[in-house]
């Protein structure tokens, strides 16, 4: 509470979610800045930005092509990816890849995955919800 | 005498041809025939052509010169002979044999020859007057004028009355010739004569004692010589025929008869007429022939002892008028009664000859008929009354190898005999007892029976036996005629059997076959139709012609029944078969059978019978049945996997709303929890927990009438206001997004089957992916909607200018399809329900881009058809 807000990029192409995860996170007194898809995203910038939640599946191009190319431009910005399919979640995770949530996801273990993200930036997130 | 019978003259129509042939050559001219000779010719026209023509017929019917010469000389020895016999001498009145010289060469003679044998016997006759009579010239003359008169007088009336040549070869001929010749022609002579002697006073006769002695004269003259003359005359060149056996008897009847009339001439025999029998004899036998010699020989004996003094007839002179009449009579009555009994033994041999010659007719008639019942090529056999054979042809004989005397064995009868040797042994006895019957009836035999052949084969007979009966009209006989028909009755056996063997099989098919006439009443139902009668329908006989109204009632599944009768009486009416399938009654239920019906026709296209048949074709339908239920299973276990693959999709249409709700839980229970509370902020974002719960539900239920498995919901309808209902749904979108939406279907497009909310939710679903590839950077943004009929198709398009399908292989794939934002429907629905629909959906590229969605529907059939 002493400085400035973490700003908490959200993308997603259901306004219905963005919506609610906006809610989310300035209820836990984050700044939610919400892009309708990848490239609205792109255009606005990356620079201000503390964190990014992104959807997998979109038109055009996918949470995982974001990510990586958001992981160029910002190494050190922590990216989770959230996802109503399942099936990728058990995929990746098989794979050991981290900062995977499914829908519907619970969203305290969201936010503690947030702050722990913010906190210490280095480190994965590890958990599982 | 050298005299030809044909050299006397020619007949008369050789003469008519002379006469004609002188007439048509009026004219002067050379080659004809006695033309220098003719007098009317040299002298001119002075006499007429007829008479001209008369004359040179006379002259060209001259006699032959020798055979006037002979005529003269026998005429003048005859005329020798009768004064030699005058009882008065120098009278001339005796046998005047050459009245019958005269008279028989007349009869003889052509007629126009008769002048020149009238002027030699005037010849003849005055020199014999010169020789012998001493009568003056003018009373020979006369004489020979009556004798003239005579001869033509006779002869032209026998020539009249007999039919030439006169052969005095019958009764009549000999009557006829006895009455005018020797009758009422020396009446002519007789009358002149005796005028002459008297008006001359010749040797003072009266015309009254002259005139019988004259005419008996004659008349015994003319039958004496007139028939040797004819004889001489017809026989001169004729061989002799008599055998030697002939010859004999002529020679032992000649001695015999000189014999007699010798003695009894001579008066050692006390009567003259003694010598019948011998004349008689020669006339039976020798007939007229013999009777002309007996009879001259006769006269000579007579004429030489009469002359000697010797005979009975000779005498002092008051007697010799009389014995010189019954000299002439008896003459006279034994040539009447020699010609008579010559001409009647000569009618006797005729019809002697007539006899044998008819019954040689007769005998070639029966051998010919005897062939010919030998020939027919039949059996043909003759029965006494009571039923004895009598008689059998040659072929039956050849047949049976024995004849009807071969049957007459000891005890029993030929009958009997015959149908133990020859009948076969199972026809034996109902042939004696139809063959018994007809005999005690009297109606005709008629039977087929067996016969054993002489080499012991038995060949099939057909017999036929009627009496023969006479006037009273009893039998006589019975004629039998027997026909071999064995290769008949071989031929019909050999049918019957490939008729029952054709029966056979017909029964033993597994089929039921049934004909009808084209009226249309069956006429015939083989076994198994028949059996399968019995078995459903109760006492199917009460059915005695049953209608097939009636049957199909009777065997016909009750909703089959009308759609058979239907058909069965188009094809009737229509005369074209058809096949049908329906189902049969049976015994234990219903048995699904295949019937086939086709007309046979005749040449001229005429149906002449109606055959069907049925085919059970059960236990193939029930397995086509099971087949189609596991193609039913096989196609839901197929949607199964298909919903399978869709659970992804939908978890993840029900994930997003829940994980906006359960992020909103989270948010609102910070807002309540944060201290203050922040009420505001809670109570917007509980009201959009309530708004997203709501729209998982909505998502359920879409999902819910998605899957639903009900076909009920199937109506036919238009696609073209399915489609408008899906433009209206997304109009705002549209018009939102900036795209114009472009509708174009084709007129009388067919109804198709659909549930119209999936196709519905199809059409919105491929409309906004079309709306959504537009997006980015495409400003004029259209969607193209078309619908057409293809073949039994319905096709719709949903064509846009977007960026185009980059993997059109797997873009219907459920990861592909993860884009949408409303509705939440991925291709691989559109997909599923489409092919539930039976249609199909597949995408292709769009030039120069963009991509269209295609999917079709089947035309429905049913209403179709």
């Amino acid at each position: 509470m002493s400085k400035r807000r973490p700003v908490v990029a959200i993308v997603d192409d259901d306004p219905r979610l963005l919506e609610s995860l906006e809610d989310l996170l300035e209820s836990a007194g984050y700044v939610a800045r919400s892009f309708s898809s990848p490239g609205a995203l792109l255009v606005s910038g990356l620079s201000g930005l503390d964190m990014l939640i992104t959807d997998i599946g979109m038109p055009g191009m996918d949470g995982f092509e974001l990510r990586d190319l958001v992981k160029k431009a910002r190494p050190d910005l922590p990216v989770f990816l959230i996802t109503g399919r399942h099936e990728i979640v058990d995929q990746h995770r098989a794979k050991g890849i981290g900062g995977l949530f499914c829908k519907p996801f619970d969203g305290q273990a969201l936010l503690a995955a947030i702050g722990d993200a913010l906190r210490n930036p280095k480190t994965e997130p590890k958990h599982d919800s | 005498m050298t005299i030809a019978p044909n050299s006397l003259g020619e007949t008369d129509s050789n003469a008519t041809l002379a006469l004609t042939h002188d007439l048509d050559r009026s004219g002067p001219g050379s080659g004809r025939p006695f033309a220098t000779n003719e007098p009317g010719l040299i002298r001119g026209n002075m006499i007429s052509d007829l008479e001209r023509g008369r004359l040179s017929r006379v002259w060209s019917h001259r006699p032959q010169f020798l055979h006037l010469g002979l005529f003269i000389t026998a005429y003048v020895l005859g005329c020798g002979f009768a004064q030699s016999l005058a009882i008065i001498p120098g009278t001339g009145i005796s046998i005047w044999p050459p009245s019958g010289l005269f008279i028989a060469t007349l009869v003889f003679a052509s007629r126009y020859s008769w002048p020149w044998w009238v002027l030699g016997a005037c010849v003849a006759e005055l020199f014999s007057n010169f020789l012998w009579f001493h009568t003056p010239l003018p009373a020979a003359f006369l004489i020979f004028a009556g004798n003239a008169l005579e001869a033509v007088t006779g002869a032209w009336l026998v020539n009249q009355t007999c039919k030439r040549p006169v052969r005095l070869e019958t009764l009549r001929d000999v009557l006829a010739f006895v009455v005018l010749a020797a009758g009422v022609a020396p009446v002519a002579s007789a009358t002149v004569g005796s005028a002459a002697l008297a008006w001359f006073g010749i040797q003072s006769q009266s015309f009254a004692t002259a005139w019988p002695l004259w005419w008996i004269g004659d008349a015994t003259g003319v039958l004496i010589v007139a028939p040797l003359a004819l004889v001489v005359f017809q026989n001169w060149r004729g061989k002799a025929q008599l055998s030697a056996a002939r010859w004999m008897e002529a020679c032992v009847l000649g001695l015999i008869f000189l014999g007699i009339a010798a003695l009894s001439l001579s008066g050692y025999l006390p009567f003259a007429y003694i010598i019948m029998p011998p004349l008689l004899w020669a006339a039976v036998r020798f007939e007229f022939r013999g009777a002309a010699v007996a009879l001259t020989v006769l006269a000579l004996i007579t004429a030489v002892f009469t002359i000697s003094g010797a005979s009975q007839f000779a005498g002092d002179p008051e007697s010799q008028k009389h014995n010189q009449i019954m000299l002439q009579l008896f003459l006279g009555i034994s040539a009447f009664s020699a010609l008579v009994v010559a001409a009647i033994s000569r009618q006797h041999q005729a019809a002697v000859l007539t006899l044998r010659e008819s019954l040689e007719a007769l005998r070639d008639r029966e051998r010919e008929l005897s062939q010919l019942v030998d020939m027919v090529p039949s059996h043909v056999w003759r029965l006494t009354p009571d039923g004895e054979p009598t008689f059998f042809n040659k072929r039956m004989v050849d047949f049976l190898g024995l004849d009807v005397t071969d049957l007459d064995k000891q005890g029993i009868g030929r009958l009997a005999a015959m149908i133990a040797a020859t009948v076969h042994p199972d026809d034996a006895a109902a042939f004696g007892d139809t063959l018994s019957h007809c005999l005690a009836t009297g109606e005709r035999f008629s039977m087929r029976y067996r016969l054993r052949r002489a080499d012991g084969v038995y060949h099939w007979m057909s017999s036929r036996a009627e009496p023969m009966r006479d006037h009273a009209g009893l039998i006589v006989q019975w004629y039998g005629l027997c026909h071999d028909i064995d290769d008949q009755m071989q031929a019909e056996e050999a049918l019957r059997r490939s008729e029952l063997q054709l029966q056979q099989m017909i029964d033993a098919v597994p089929v039921r076959i049934w004909s009808a006439v084209p009226t249309g009443g069956p006429v015939y139902f083989n076994k198994r139709y028949q059996d399968h009668f019995r078995a459903v329908i109760a006492n199917v006989e009460r059915l005695r012609e049953p209608r097939i109204e009636e049957l199909l009632q009777e065997l016909v599944h009750p909703e089959d029944a009308p759609e058979v009768l239907r058909t069965l009486l188009t094809c009737f009416e229509t005369g074209g078969g058809s096949a049908m399938r329906f189902r049969w009654r049976e015994k234990d239920g219903y048995r699904w059978a295949e019937c086939r019906v086709e007309p046979r026709r005749d040449e001229d296209g005429a149906v002449v019978q109606w055959y069907g048949v049925s085919l059970d074709i059960d236990e193939e339908v029930r397995a086509r049945e099971a087949l189609r239920q596991a193609s039913d299973k096989l196609a839901q276990a197929t949607q199964a996997a298909s919903l399978a693959e869709l659970s992804a999709s939908i978890a993840h249409e029900v994930n997003q709303p829940l994980a906006a709700i359960v992020a909103n839980s989270h948010a609102c229970h910070r807002w309540l929890g944060a201290v203050p509370p922040n009420v505001e902020r809670a109570k917007i974002t509980a009201e959009r927990i309530i708004r997203d719960a709501n729209s998982a539900a909505d998502v359920v239920g879409r999902i819910r009438a998605l899957f639903k498995q009900s076909t009920e919901t199937r109506t036919n309808g238009a696609l073209s206001s399915v489609i408008a209902e899906a433009r209206d749904l997304v109009t705002e979108e549209a018009m939102r997004r900036g795209v114009r939406i472009s509708v174009d279907v084709e007129s009388d497009i067919p109804l198709v089957a659909l549930d119209r909310v999936q196709i519905q939710q199809v059409l919105v679903n491929l409309i906004r992916n079309g709306m959504e590839a537009m997006d980015s950077g495409a400003d004029d943004g259209v969607i193209s909607i078309r619908v057409r009929p293809i073949g039994d198709v319905v096709q719709t398009e949903v064509r846009d200018r977007g960026r185009g399908v980059e993997f059109p292989d797997r873009i219907f794939e459920p990861f592909f399809t993860t884009k949408e934002q409303g509705m939440g429907m991925g291709l691989a629905i559109c997909r599923s329900i489409i092919e539930s629909h039976s249609g199909r959906l597949w995408v292709e590229k769009n030039e120069p881009r963009g991509a269209t969605f295609i999917f079709t529907l089947p035309v429905e059939m049913e209403a179709a058809s």
